[in-house]
């Protein structure tokens, strides 16, 4: 018999052996190693190609949705938005940024959306402003959160703060509930709680306030704007800066900042006159860089950028320096000005919260590794107890490891990172396995010789009934969980339902045809 | 050639009545424990940060206990040594502002290694997808099982097991004081899949094959408690090495399956038993 007879006639442990391999090579051929869009390595994977989640290799989840008001089914004509949006900004009392107004499908009569992204607004307020702009709407009509495209919007945003950050490693996602409420989750490897949330927590809208006297008092002018900056320097900490970022306008922004600093009157008067620090009520010319509408900086006008101002000269070279308190406060700076501002509050106390110390991580992968070693041992054990004879038994227990390696191999393929829950699914899937192995022992094994290969072929088919109707309610009872987004337990549902696949396509049919040639050829 | 490892029950001994008595009558006290636990507390089972919602932390100090309630502002819920870890505690409150329980934590001088926190609308909202996932899932389970077998007394004796191997651990849980959690919701869809497994062995042996009822019953039952026992060793296994270990997540999974494992064993060879008899000798003809 040729070779390729050979493998056509055991095509199921051709297909297990192939399968193994590939197995093999996904799991630790370097090259196949996880990497993210960049390009650039994540986190160290060790001797493997697979990925642990934060459960396994520490760090913080931040699960929250973002905070707003929604009101759908209204009309909102396109090419209105604008003016829907500055007068029900007017009426809130809150800024224009945080009104956004969708016209909808232009076939459909009122399918426009006008939705609220700050917290400061409650239902009744938004329905008394949106009848103010005469809208007919009911109490039910006013929804908590955002839009789905708002929230994709915040994703992006998240994914930029995270990119830009000194860890830089970490995942944004949108999930959604059942309900359809939305969630952005935030992973951060190997930072902790309180990390993560100063970086994210803040919106990051970044603006330099002219804060001025006039006559009628004090007054802020908005001199510099995320959309007039050009480019952004490093963050760096020399004199007489101290800790700054330098930054680049572009030519629309040259000119703004220079027409607000000779219109009031910083370029003359007001000349390094600041003293915020000292007289808040009474500070003279300060320019205010103010983050979400808090200060977090303030500093006077120079003279030399003041001449330069005057001369006309700046407009050629419009570079400004933004100081901070600390190096931490100008980066944060430079991440909200590169990322640019969260399209709505996250909500963070709304969600789910959890951060594991890294060490204590890599305790529970190891302790998890043992668990499931262990647990495939004694079920070895257990199927040597019972069938006393190695030919059935070795192939069996060589067939459930070769299932949970082909698990593995899944995991790394497709770069799922594992958790305590995939760990569980693993061990669930063994429990599986070796069942439906042992329904094929005793139904190959039972009285009266396997003589030929009829006899064989009919009675794994029988087997076969019982294990394809249990594989099919496992499916169907781990679905929900895979499906429903229920918490952090998709990976168990997952990979309970690919190693129920895995073992009835592969595996298990394999084993029946390595019990046909072990036991036809016994005599 | 086959061992004699799997005991012989003298099946014909007993009458249908008599099998079904125990397992009905195990499922109906666990039933009262629920209930009562629902009429004691408001709810059927003792429901755990994931869904309340609520803050748990993991903290390591040499203080004792008393110092560690001490510590916070808001009293801890419970607080939990790690049996084999000394000096780590699990402290768990029902309070979500997480930021300023960190904070006292670290003033107080204790490690943090880990923190986990939900609020309470979220865990409402999870609490009403687990009851929604359960139900999917035995539903489903129960459609499918109809649908291979097309007769009603098998389907139902099958769907019966299933139920009572939910509702056994559901009740054990509430007699040994583990807390519902994702994991247990998890285990508990597990235990639908899983224990579906010996009742559709039976039921195929029993219908589908030629042969007399108690030999076909015999052999089933050869290879069904061999799946079960070995499931059962592989769960109790994990269940002592994670608990050891002080891993989360996975003792409560592999109790819960434990439970339902031994539940099933009975309700398989006892209640689905007795009902296929009764169908094979009597109910065929009606």
């Amino acid at each position: 018999m040729s070779a390729l007879d050979l493998v056509r006639k055991h095509w199921r442990i051709s297909l297990l052996v192939v399968l193994v391999a590939i197995s093999a090579v996904v799991l630790f051929a370097p090259g196949f190693g996880p990497d993210d869009a960049g390009g650039e390595p994540t986190a160290d994977t060790g001797p493997t190609n697979l990925q642990f989640g934060l459960e396994l290799s520490g760090g913080t989840r931040i699960r929250a949705p973002l905070a707003g008001l929604t009101a759908e089914g209204l009309d909102v004509q396109a090419g209105q938005e604008t003016e829907i949006e500055s007068q029900v900004a007017e009426e809130l009392g809150i800024s224009v940024r945080n009104v956004n107004a969708y016209p909808g499908e232009p076939e459909v009569e009122d399918d426009g959306t006008i939705e609220i992204t700050t917290e400061t607004v409650t239902e009744e307020e938004f329905l008394a402003a949106l009848r103010a702009s005469n809208y007919d709407v009911e109490e039910g009509d006013v929804r908590r959160g955002v839009t789905e495209d708002t929230v994709d919007d915040a994703v992006e945003v998240l994914e930029e703060k995270i990119s830009r950050s000194p860890f830089a490693a970490g995942e944004v996602r949108k999930s959604t509930s059942s309900t359809g409420e939305h969630f952005v989750v935030i992973e951060v490897p190997g930072e902790d709680r309180e990390t993560v949330i100063d970086l994210i927590e803040d919106r990051g809208f970044v603006q330099v306030y002219a804060h001025h006297p006039t006559e009628v008092g004090y007054e802020n002018t908005t001199a510099i704007q995320p959309d007039d900056i050009n480019s952004i320097g490093e963050p760096t900490d020399e004199p007489p800066y101290g800790p700054h970022i330098s930054i680049t306008l572009n030519e629309a922004g040259a000119e703004d900042f220079s027409r607000v600093m000779q219109e009031t009157g910083f370029t003359q008067e007001g000349v390094e006159s600041c003293r915020w620090d000292q007289n808040r009520d009474d500070p003279g010319y300060c320019l205010l860089t103010v983050v979400d509408g808090e200060v977090v900086y303030s500093a006077s006008l120079g003279e030399s950028l003041a001449a330069s101002i005057e001369s006309g000269a700046y407009v050629d070279d419009p570079r400004f320096v933004m100081s901070g308190e600390s190096i931490e406060d100008v980066r944060q700076l430079r991440i909200n000005l590169l990322a640019g501002e969260t399209p709505a509050p996250l909500d963070i106390e709304a969600g789910t919260q959890y951060y594991l110390e890294p060490s204590l991580a890599d305790d529970f992968k190891l302790y998890s590794l043992i668990t499931g070693f262990v647990a495939v041992v004694a079920v070895a054990g257990a199927v040597a107890f019972r069938y006393s004879r190695p030919r059935i038994a070795g192939p069996m227990i060589l067939t459930a490891a070769a299932e949970v390696f082909l698990l593995l191999g899944f995991a790394a393929a497709v770069g799922y990172p594992l958790d305590l829950a995939a760990i569980a699914g693993f061990i669930a899937v063994v429990g599986t396995g070796v069942d439906d192995l042992i329904i094929i022992a005793d139904e190959i094994l039972q009285e009266g010789d396997v003589s030929t290969g009829r006899v064989f072929e009919s009675r794994f088919r029988k087997a076969f009934w019982v294990i394809g109707a249990a594989a099919a309610t496992t499916i169907i009872a781990m679905s929900p969980l895979a499906f429903l987004s229920l918490g952090d337990l998709t990976g168990f549902a997952l990979f309970t339902i690919v190693g129920v696949l895995i073992g009835v396509l592969v595996t298990r049919p394999a084993y029946g045809d390595v019990l046909r040639v072990l036991l036809t050829t016994d005599r | 050639m086959l061992d004699s490892t799997v005991p012989v029950v003298e099946y014909s001994r007993y009458s249908n009545r008599q099998l079904a008595a125990v397992p009905i009558a195990l499922l109906a006290l666990s039933l009262l424990v629920i209930a009562g636990m629902w009429v004691a507390t408001g709810t059927p089972v003792d429901p755990g940060i994931d869904f309340t919602g609520g803050t748990e932390l993991q903290i390591q100090t040499d203080a004792p206990r008393g110092e560690i309630v001490a510590a916070f502002e808001t009293e801890p819920v419970s607080i939990q040594s790690i049996a084999t870890q000394e000096g780590e505690y699990i402290v768990t409150f029902q309070s979500t502002d997480t930021g300023a329980i960190e904070q006292q934590a670290t003033e107080a001088g204790f490690t943090v290694t880990s923190i986990s926190s939900t609020s309470a609308a979220f865990g409402a909202e999870t609490q009403y997808q687990a009851v929604v996932g359960v139900a999917i899932a035995f539903v489903g389970m129960s459609v499918l099982v109809a649908l291979m077998f097309r007769t009603f007394v098998p389907s139902i004796a099958v769907v019966l097991s299933a139920f009572s191997d939910i509702v056994i651990p559901v009740a054990l849980m509430n007699l040994f004081g583990i807390q519902l959690s994702l994991g247990t919701v998890a285990a508990l869809l597990m235990l639908i899949g899983y224990s579906v497994d010996s009742d559709l062995l039976l039921n195929n042996h029993v219908l589908r094959r030629r042969g007399d009822f108690y030999e076909s019953t015999h052999r089933a039952m050869r290879t069904g408690i061999t799946m079960t026992v070995t499931s059962i060793l592989a769960m109790l296994v994990m269940t002592s090495v994670a608990t050891l270990f002080a891993i989360p997540l996975l003792p409560a999974i592999g109790i819960v399956l434990v439970f339902g494992l031994l539940a099933d064993l009975m309700n398989t060879y006892l209640l689905n038993v007795s009902l296929l008899r009764w169908y094979k000798y009597e109910g065929v003809g009606r």
